[in-house]
């Protein structure tokens, strides 16, 4: 038996943050890797999140090249809208706007690194603070005296004791399990998530994504697909609720490899397979059951993933350092109970982790309705946004005519542009603006405006001076 | 295009089941076989089995274990240092 002041059970970005918080704050912590070395069993979906840099400041500043040769900056995103027919339709290409506050959102919207370069990088922070790293090692189960938790057992037998266990352990979570926290997700709690890793020659990715090296691929026969380029190659993923597949998912993921455009894209970057990942990812529209006696659980653990779209590495980062705080804190007074870890709840909800879980249930909602509704929305979706977007761009027409044709063209979706709105568009936009605008979301007020402003819309043309 | 999906994962192999099925608890619903992105979950017979080989393909997303709502798969990762071995995630 080995003692402890704290156990962390993971050494991802979350377990690392948290080990080093709390070696800096003099306990004597270990953190466990099941992997030969931390990040040997992470997927990133779209790299790092420009908060990370704002938040811990110190740390990220000293990520650089030389230490994670993979990174690339996702300076700008395309998003390219494919229809029914697997055909690109169209693409935005974005770069962060005038109204982003800070650097480096100013500069990117991704930090691109592979997790087997980031997660042993980010593990050091913790180890120099005097945290011990316990690699090739997987906990098996929590270490019980009394029916209360005291420390974990890990799969040779050994045991390790402490009066605190955060859970920074992913997914599928052991100390959640094994704690009574969590027996397994809702099937809507948790996306399967898979992808490609395409190597590329640098240069090529140089030459002809230049900085636009983010993208999201919204497709109308599969669910929205990342692409997320590194130095030296890229991936390609996809992922879904658990209970919405109704194939092998990388049926559809190949769906997005076999677009012609796509197989064009991997000609001219003369891109080859590489390596094949999927993970289950918590995606929730508000993290529970996150604490109970002498347990707390971090980031993908706890549910932290945004509800939106997903971002993991943050989240734990920030409910790491709070975790590693409060049991400190804890540890000090002597009183580990469920009670005196409720704190955890109060303080991340007070941050920006917090804030965006405030309108969680929308933003999920949103999302499970849209992008990841390929076949009922956005196979009329895309042809709509297209219709305004693209179809002023034509001279098939006099130009008038156009208008009045992609007006009357938009308008033959309204049938299913509206109630989606309603539903899914409307609650979203009152929650973000609070309660001002919930009057006028009235969705009586909504119904009696809506009909009168598509009537105004062209049914013919009027002649003129007649 | 057809991605061979075999050459694109690397693993150190280990000793020991880390997924099994209990057949009291199975109900058929055949949720596996549709989740397992390596196919690696069959029916023959009207019985569910996982091929014998599943430790040299498995991508230990743990699917099967998170979709079968009957508790009938059992997961475990496999032991400390072992399994798949993720290099450009």
């Amino acid at each position: 038996m080995k003692n402890y002041d704290l156990i962390i059970v993971g050494a991802g970005p979350g377990g690392s943050v948290a080990a080093k918080t709390a070696a800096e704050n003099g306990l004597k912590t270990i953190f466990f890797e099941r992997g030969r070395n931390p990040g040997e069993k992470n997927s990133s979906g779209c790299g790092l999140g420009p908060r990370m840099f704002r938040d811990f400041p110190k740390m990220m500043k000293e990520l650089t090249p030389e230490e994670c040769p993979s990174m690339r900056a996702g300076i700008a995103a395309r998003n390219y809208f494919i229809n029914k027919d697997d055909i690109v339709s169209g693409y935005i290409m974005a770069r962060p706007t005038e109204s982003v506050s800070y650097e480096p959102a100013k500069s990117w919207i991704t930090m691109n690194v592979y997790r087997s370069e980031f997660d042993p990088w980010i593990a050091k922070f913790a180890t120099d603070a005097g945290a011990e790293l316990k690699t090739s090692t997987l906990i098996v189960d929590l270490l019980k005296e009394d029916g209360k938790i005291c420390g974990v057992i890990d799969e040779k037998g050994e045991k390790y004791r402490a009066p605190i266990v955060i859970g920074a352990d992913g997914v599928i979570s052991t100390v959640a399990r094994k704690s009574g926290l969590r027996k397994r997700w809702a099937q809507n709690q948790v996306t399967l998530t898979l992808q490609y890793d395409f190597q590329a020659p640098s240069e090529k990715i140089d030459d002809i994504m230049g900085d636009e090296t983010l993208a999201v691929w919204w497709g109308s026969n599969f669910p929205a697909s990342y692409q997320v380029f590194f130095n030296d190659g890229f991936h390609q993923g996809l992922g879904n609720w658990m209970n919405w597949w109704d194939k092998n998912p990388l049926y559809y993921l190949n769906r997005v490899i076999n677009l012609k455009y796509y197989q064009r894209l991997l000609k001219i970057l003369d891109a080859k397979p590489r390596e094949l990942q999927s993970h289950l990812l918590p995606w929730l529209d508000y993290p529970f059951n996150t604490h109970t006696d002498g347990v707390i659980l971090i980031g993908d653990a706890g549910g932290f993933p945004c509800p939106l779209e997903a971002e993991g590495i943050y989240p734990a980062m920030v409910t790491g350092k709070l975790a590693a705080e409060i049991a400190s804190e804890a540890i000090t007074s002597g009183d580990v109970s469920k009670v005196t870890l409720k704190k955890f709840d109060e303080e991340w909800q007070n941050t920006s982790i917090g804030k965006e879980f405030e309108a969680g249930y929308e933003l999920w909602n949103i999302w499970k309705a849209l992008p990841f509704s390929p076949k009922e929305t956005m196979s009329w979706f895309v042809p709509m946004i297209m219709e305004i977007l693209g179809g002023i761009f034509d001279w098939s027409q006099p130009h008038a005519k156009r208008v009045r044709q992609i007006a009357s063209h938009v308008k033959s979706y309204m049938p299913k542009a509206t109630p989606f709105i309603m539903t899914y568009v409307f609650p979203l936009i009152a929650k973000v603006f609070e309660d001002d605008l919930d009057k006028l979301m009235d969705p009586k007020k909504i119904m009696k405006v809506l009909p009168k402003l598509l009537d105004m819309l062209p049914q013919k043309k009027k002649k003129r001076g007649g | 295009m057809k991605i061979e999906l075999e050459d694109l994962t690397k693993r150190v192999l280990g000793t020991g089941d880390f997924i099994t099925i209990d057949y009291a608890k199975c109900n058929n619903c055949d949720c596996c076989l549709i989740i397992c992105v390596m196919n690696l979950w069959r029916k023959k017979e009207g019985k569910i089995y996982i091929v014998d080989d599943y430790q040299s393909k498995c991508l230990e997303c743990a699917a099967c274990y998170q979709i079968c709502d009957a508790g009938a798969i059992k997961f475990q990762y496999p032991n400390g240092g072992t399994g798949i071995v993720i290099e450009k995630g």
